[in-house]
């Protein structure tokens, strides 16, 4: 399996070498045969790829420790599902996973594109792509190989960090990367666009669903990561702006940016310069943010430490930008609009408006991360920028963002006359203002908590006007009940009504995150058996301890009962656990979540005589953070559902 | 108009309310990083050398000490790489400022891009047959979403 797997990472450099080679001489010469040779060679890069991901995944499933990378990231104890997924608990696995996964959209494309090779663009986006496949397939073969061995045996391995045996840590990293990957095609699409001249919107149609799918991959992975954080690392919170979390959300910001303001160069043929910068600058976050975790410039909880690959990846982005930006200099005379607003006052306006505010919160995001990085060339001082900073830089800017969320469904396209704007915002923003003065008669009276519950309720009602709006127009158009013509509107405008499930599943994140963050309760209480502590309306009462052996861990167990406002409420246990091979205990979080609010509670001490230490928290709404995720992503999916699918299936 | 000045008015007044409230240790472990595990901010560690600091924290909220004057005592000890926020003073207020900067920066230059475009609309700088495009699109546009709403008819 390891010479399989070394031959095959090799084959697939070589393959993707061979690749390009074909396609250049297919271009140079102007014949179809070596570009379509170039093309096929593409579907034998995946092939290999294939193969040496399938020779690690049997070395971690048969526990060959000889392997430097099985040992280090599996042990016999360790869970076969988990055996699994250790592919990509480290550096050399994920990297693999990386250009296996690439390799395998990358023939997707060439699929996709067969009958489309004599197009002017088509081999270059292939050059593109086999390019930047080659680059990872050269850092496995020669500096990262996931295949080394170690010159000895070991009688096990040093088994999986216990914090990364959880289900979310499962398919948080692959969805992320699923999501960064992605995003290399629309970047070939756009470059290849540039190159050859064809600078139409056809490559933003033809990347639509994969800028929207890998805008979806990339939510998923930062909702599971905050998910993870929440339930296994057991602070109490979900995110905590470390510069590797950072690194996640800054593509997720462009790309959200890049996805608006496409679907304005798609209408309207304007903002071309402006997006084939945002694609770029997307795709250059994601390799940041891969540089940032396999650097080892900043400390991080998440990232792989010095890998030795920060050289490697700092070029590759430095020739990536400096190619890119040269070629939208180049051809910028074409790209420069000649279409025109009708109006200042129209969605595209404020369409340009969501996306400044979107990469200033990038900037903000980028700037605070690199920040220490920056202080210690400066003044010589390395300091640390954590949570309450980003949280006070950038919380102003999310209600920015947050209310022009709620102002664009109210224009018009092209053209909005100040009386039509009256007539659509007074409902909402009486709406919005009755909410905010009864959320402030009860007592919220925090500034920004109280502008953001207001602002959901603001964007709440522009889009709940939204679907009233169409349900009325198509009940008019074809004299169909309300009832009948919601969801037959909302299927057949998917795109449209897609795009406000998700600012709608922003704004349920909006109001779990701020109940959950100005609202939390905590308390960290030492109890005896029979003693209890109190939080918010919750009374708990430490009732029993045991302790057993579970599979590769040994388990310490107290349980406490729960009274609620006075009432008994069951029972809950907390966990502390011991694995085998790793080198410090673990908590484990107990939670009882209710759509009011998540009772919390980890035992991050256990004393003499069975002593516990409790640390309970009250995080008032996250449940409906949650939820808002899940409407993010389903409103993504519904927005990308092709048309004529519902016609196929019958 | 004039309703909408009053809830203008009132929204202003309603944002201008802010509430003090308990210092809590949590509130000021955010604010630390763990001096033995560097990069890590105490309210996620869980060491025994954040222990320290904790209990320490809680002595001193015991006697009544505000959130800076228990950071000014671990700034005294470890320097101001303990703390997750840089002061705000010389350098680093770069850090704070450079995102509003960089806000405002946009904000102004996508307002005058606005304002390019919108006077290229009004004297019409687009060439006819541009315009004509554009317009085609859009109605084709249009067309295809009534084309759907009637093939939904149809189904």
């Amino acid at each position: 399996m390891v010479t399989l797997g070394n031959l095959s990472q090799s084959a697939a450099f070589i393959t993707a070498l061979a690749a390009m080679v074909l396609l250049l001489i297919g271009l140079m010469r102007n014949d179809l045969r070596f570009i379509e040779a170039g093309r096929r060679a593409l579907f034998a890069v995946a092939a290999f790829a294939t193969m040496a991901a399938f020779a690690l995944s049997r070395l971690f499933m048969t526990d060959n420790f000889q392997v430097e990378y099985v040992a280090s990231y599996s042990d016999r104890a360790l869970p076969l599902f988990y055996k699994a997924t250790s592919f990509w608990a480290g550096q050399k696995g994920s990297l693999l996973f990386w250009a296996w996964v690439l390799s395998l959209y990358i023939a997707l494309v060439a699929w996709n594109t067969r009958r489309e090779t004599t197009r002017k663009n088509t081999p270059y986006i292939y050059l593109i792509l086999a390019g930047i496949v080659s680059f990872f397939f050269l850092l496995l073969i020669t500096v990262s190989s996931p295949f080394e061995l170690l010159p000895f045996m070991p009688q096990d391995g040093k088994g999986l960090n216990p914090m990364l045996q959880n289900p979310g840590m499962i398919f948080h990293p692959p969805t992320l990367f699923l999501g960064y990957i992605g995003f290399t095609i629309p970047f070939a699409y756009a470059l290849a666009a540039l190159i050859s001249g064809r600078l139409d919107p056809d490559w933003l149609k033809k990347t639509r669903r994969w800028n929207i799918l890998s805008w979806i991959f990339l939510t998923i992975g930062i909702i599971l990561g905050g998910q993870w954080a929440y339930v296994e690392l057991g602070w109490g919170g979900f995110w905590a702006w470390d510069p590797v979390e950072n690194a996640s959300f800054i593509p997720w910001l462009v790309s959200t940016a890049f996805i608006h303001t496409s679907i304005i160069q798609e209408r309207r043929n304007i903002m071309k310069v402006w997006n084939m910068s945002l694609i770029v600058l997307t795709f250059l976050s994601c390799i940041f943010g891969t540089y940032l975790v396999r650097s080892g410039i900043l400390q991080s909880v998440h990232d792989f430490g010095a890998t030795g690959l920060g050289g490697f990846f700092l070029v590759f982005m430095i020739v990536a930008a400096l190619g890119s930006f040269l070629l939208i200099a180049e051809s910028y005379g074409d790209l420069k609009t000649k279409h025109s607003l009708e109006s200042l006052l129209s969605r595209e306006s404020t369409f340009l408006f969501n996306n400044v505010i979107l990469l200033a919160i990038a900037f903000s995001t980028l700037f605070g991360t690199m920040f220490p990085l920056i202080s210690e060339m400066v003044t010589g001082k390395k300091l640390t920028v954590g949570e309450p900073f980003f949280n006070m830089v950038n919380t102003p800017l999310f209600l920015l963002l947050l209310a022009i969320t709620g102002l664009c469904p109210l224009i018009s396209w092209r053209k909005a006359s100040v009386d039509n704007l009256k007539q659509n915002f007074l409902l909402p923003f009486g709406l919005a203002l009755s909410g905010g003065i009864l959320l402030f008669i009860f007592g919220i009276r925090e500034l920004y908590p109280l502008l953001a519950f207001t602002l959901s309720l603001f964007v709440s009602a522009t889009i709940l006007l939204e679907f009233i709006g169409g349900a009325r127009a198509r009940k008019k158009l074809t004299g169909e009940g309300l009832l009948l013509a919601f969801p037959k509107v909302v299927w057949k405008l998917r795109r449209r009504y897609g795009g406000y499930i998700v600012h709608f599943g922003i704004v349920l994140m909006v109001v779990g995150i701020t109940g959950a963050t100005a609202f939390k309760l905590e308390k960290e209480v030492t109890l005896q058996r029979g003693q209890s502590m109190e939080i918010g309306a919750y009374r708990l009462q430490y009732n029993d301890f045991k302790s057993y052996q579970d599979r590769n861990r040994t388990v310490y167990a107290a349980t406490l009962g729960v009274t609620k406002n006075g009432k008994p409420a069951g029972d809950i246990t907390t966990e502390r656990r011991y694995y085998i091979n790793a080198r410090q205990p673990t908590t484990e979080v107990s939670l009882r979540i209710s759509p009011k609010e998540d009772l919390y509670l980890t035992m991050p001490m256990i004393g003499n005589n069975n002593e516990i230490t409790i640390k309970a928290a009250v995080n008032p709404l996250l449940v409906w953070g949650w939820v808002g995720g899940v409407f993010m992503v389903l409103g993504g999916i519904m927005a990308i559902i092709p048309a004529g699918s519902r016609r196929q299936t019958a | 108009m004039k309703t909408f000045q009053i809830l203008t008015g009132l929204l202003f007044f309603l944002v201008l309310a802010v509430t003090a409230h308990a210092l809590t240790r949590s509130e000021v472990e955010k604010n630390l990083i763990c001096y033995a595990c560097p990069g890590e901010a105490l309210n996620i560690d869980r060491c025994s050398g954040g222990d320290r600091m904790r209990a320490e924290i809680d002595r001193r909220l015991a006697l009544g000490e505000d959130k800076q004057t228990i950071l000014n005592f671990f700034v005294q000890q470890f320097g101001e790489d303990i703390l997750t926020v840089p002061p705000q003073k010389g350098f680093n207020l770069v850090a704070y400022a450079a995102p509003f900067v960089a806000l405002l920066i946009g904000l102004v230059l996508a307002g005058l891009l606005i304002r390019r475009w919108g006077a290229a609309g009004r004297s019409g700088s687009g060439t006819r047959e541009e315009d004509a495009n554009s317009e085609k699109l859009y109605r084709e546009m249009e067309d295809q979403v009534e084309d759907e709403l009637k093939k939904l008819e149809d189904d």
